[in-house]
């Protein structure tokens, strides 16, 4: 269970989180929505430490993330995977290696720079790989991929570390409305496979089709939190503004 | 983005469209009001300033296109630069001596032979002054050259005129005896020397010189990228701004590796050259260190801003699978900076060659050393021969830099 208590950050006096609270239980599947400048990039990557939050606390199954250091940060990443808006594979390595460095949470630097792997990694590689389909591509360059391609990588990537929880910071936004649903799928089956997925999106069609949860943010603050199906005319407004129109992607 | 236009001015009215051209000029006049105008004085004052420096500029450096009409002086240099010594044949030499007598008078030839066979004939054998005499030579090398000299009773001997070979070997040359004082009657020896040219062309002795020197720049310029690859890339990661955080102790690290760049790049090569000669003695050792402080500085700078150009998503996103920071590079960076590091050092190896090929004036090593030496000597044409073989190998070497390059990105 994550609980986020009291989160605030700020950026050079620019408040970005105004005392967000929330809990997702496990098993989740949580869609963030809200305005580009929001706070949801914020929020999920206040959960993994990429950002540091100003104040307040988050707790991931009684280990409090803002407090850990060191060893311990990198414990607390590892069982945090995520996905992002560019994918940001490196581009020029294999998708294998793309997807071993996944362990990277798990191996000693010796081992990492001999890029020597346990016959365990390789069996999780493979295993993962096949469930995002995409085992015959192992050894092609990962910039070979198209985007959605590229998107099940990094999914396969996030898997290695084999997360407790699973963070997508606008994972379809750069892809065709299509594929936006195949990379969905992936992450709607590792949901029902038990993992909690917090999962930032621009349209709320996707939300409501994928997210058991809806959290919307605005201007830093926790606008919404509830069902998809909630979400009427006046709450889209508040959201969105006076003069947003949904938008429909299917 | 308001601040930057100005606010909308009420006052100003569009003028009624008489004309297109009208409406043309007064949108312009109505853009330029929007114009902050001190930009614009800022904008003349920097011209006028451009332009008194360049004036002055001028004057500094004394320029004087009417002294590049002296340029016919350079001709005797721009000549041998046409004529390296690349190739020759050996040279063989003859010497034929033959009795001759002056002041009498004789209708036979006078003729000796050597044992290859090759003749000097003079007809007549004696004569008065005012009379002509032929000289004959058969069976000698072609195409070769000498002087027939007349040497005196008392041995010493003088130019009586020069001569050349034909395609076979042969030679003929009418002279009128002269009437001069300083002939007395009397016995003489004519001396013929004929220098031929024999067997087959090869490289001159100049050229192999010059291409082991080459050789030897080219070893140099490797060697010293090596070294400066081994020092500056460990440096590099030090010295970049995005891998060095805000922390205190990062930003201090990165100016001292900055500085450090810096400095080394702003001492050029030569002047290196005459430090390291100092302290290791002449020759491509002293070459080779100069190179390698030279490169640490621009070989570090530019693999820095490489690692400065990577995108910044992967290495966040290798970050947060719980990579330690040693990790983050290793996964993170690396592989987005290798091709920019390959092309970077094979271009810097490109640049090291041109360097190494001066590094020789003030005892580094190298050709250069070879090419003082024949300028101090003013052999021109194997300087000229060193010259080109510089031109031709860093040519190609720019240019297999530029293919290689071109590949990896």
């Amino acid at each position: 269970m994550l609980a986020v208590e009291h989160l605030v950050k700020d950026y050079a006096g620019v408040r970005a989180l105004d005392d967000v609270s929330l809990t997702v239980g496990n098993g989740e599947f949580v869609v963030l929505i809200g305005l580009s400048g929001s706070g949801k990039s914020t929020l999920l990557r206040c959960i993994n430490r990429l950002v540091e939050p100003t104040a307040g606390r988050i707790v991931l199954d009684s280990t409090d993330i803002t407090a850990a250091h060191g060893t311990d940060l990198r414990k607390v990443r590892r069982n945090i995977g995520m996905i992002f808006q560019q994918f940001n594979l490196i581009k020029r390595s294999t998708v294998l290696t793309n997807v071993l460095s996944g362990r990277l949470g798990y191996v000693s630097q010796w081992q990492s720079v001999l890029a020597h792997f346990g016959e365990d990694d390789y069996r999780r590689a493979l295993v993962n790989l096949e469930r995002v389909g995409l085992l015959e591509r192992a050894h092609q360059r990962a910039d070979r991929l198209s985007g959605g391609q590229q998107q099940r990588v990094a999914i396969a990537r996030a898997l290695m570390q084999e997360p407790k929880i699973m963070l997508a910071d606008e994972p379809v936004a750069s892809l065709d409305p299509a594929t936006s649903h195949s990379v969905l799928k992936y992450l709607k089956q590792i949901n029902h496979e038990g993992m909690t997925v917090i999962c930032s999106l621009h349209f709320l069609s996707l939300a409501r089709t994928y997210g058991t949860r809806v959290i919307a943010l605005k201007d830093g603050h926790l606008m919404f939190d509830g069902s998809p199906a909630d979400i009427d005319e006046r709450r889209f407004k508040e959201i969105y503004g006076q003069d947003a129109v949904e938008v429909e992607i299917r | 983005m308001s601040a930057t236009l100005g606010p909308p001015n009420a006052s100003v009215t569009p003028p009624a469209p008489d004309s297109n051209q009208d409406v043309a000029a007064s949108a312009r006049t109505l853009l330029r009001r929007r114009e902050d105008p001190r930009k614009r004085l800022l904008r003349a004052a920097l011209l006028v300033l451009g332009v008194l420096i360049l004036v002055r500029g001028w004057m500094v450096t004394d320029i004087d296109l009417g002294k590049l009409t002296n340029a016919s002086n350079a001709g005797p240099i721009l000549k041998a630069l046409l004529q390296p010594d690349v190739a020759g044949r050996d040279v063989t030499t003859t010497e034929l001596n033959l009795g001759f007598t002056v002041g009498a008078t004789s209708d036979q030839p006078s003729e000796v032979k050597n044992t290859s066979g090759q003749t000097l004939r003079i007809t007549p054998g004696a004569v008065e002054p005012g009379e002509t005499v032929a000289f004959d030579g058969s069976g000698f090398e072609p195409d070769g050259t000498g002087q027939l000299r007349l040497v005196f009773a008392d041995g010493h001997d003088l130019l009586f005129t020069r001569l050349q070979t034909d395609a076979r070997g042969a030679f003929h040359e009418e002279r009128q005896w002269p009437d001069t004082a300083s002939v007395v009657a009397g016995a003489y020896t004519f001396r013929l020397v004929l220098n031929a040219p024999v067997g087959a062309l090869h490289p001159s002795e100049t050229f192999v010189s010059s291409l082991g020197r080459m050789g030897e720049t080219i070893l140099l310029a490797l060697m010293g990228t090596v070294f400066g690859v081994i020092i500056s890339v460990p440096l590099s990661f030090l010295g970049a701004r995005n891998l060095m955080g805000r922390s205190p102790v990062g930003q201090a690290v990165y100016w001292v590796v900055r500085l450090i760049f810096t400095i080394t790049r702003s001492v050029e090569v030569l002047i290196l050259g005459l430090v390291m000669v100092v302290i290791v003695g002449i020759g491509s050792y002293a070459g080779v260190l100069a190179i390698v402080v030279h490169s640490i500085g621009s070989l570090g700078k530019l693999y820095s801003e490489a690692i400065e150009g990577i995108e910044a998503g992967p290495v966040e996103a290798i970050a947060a699978t719980g990579a330690d920071r040693f990790q983050t590079v290793l996964y993170g960076v690396i592989p987005q900076v290798v091709p920019a590091f390959l092309s970077v050092t094979i271009y810097w190896w490109d640049h090291n060659v041109r360097m190494s090929t001066v590094l020789g004036l003030v005892g580094g090593g190298g050709i250069g050393y070879l090419l003082i030496q024949y300028i101090n000597l003013l052999q021109f044409n194997q300087a000229a021969t060193v010259l080109w073989m510089i031109v031709i190998v860093v040519t190609a070497m720019d240019y297999a830099s530029a293919v290689i390059r071109a590949r990896l990105v």
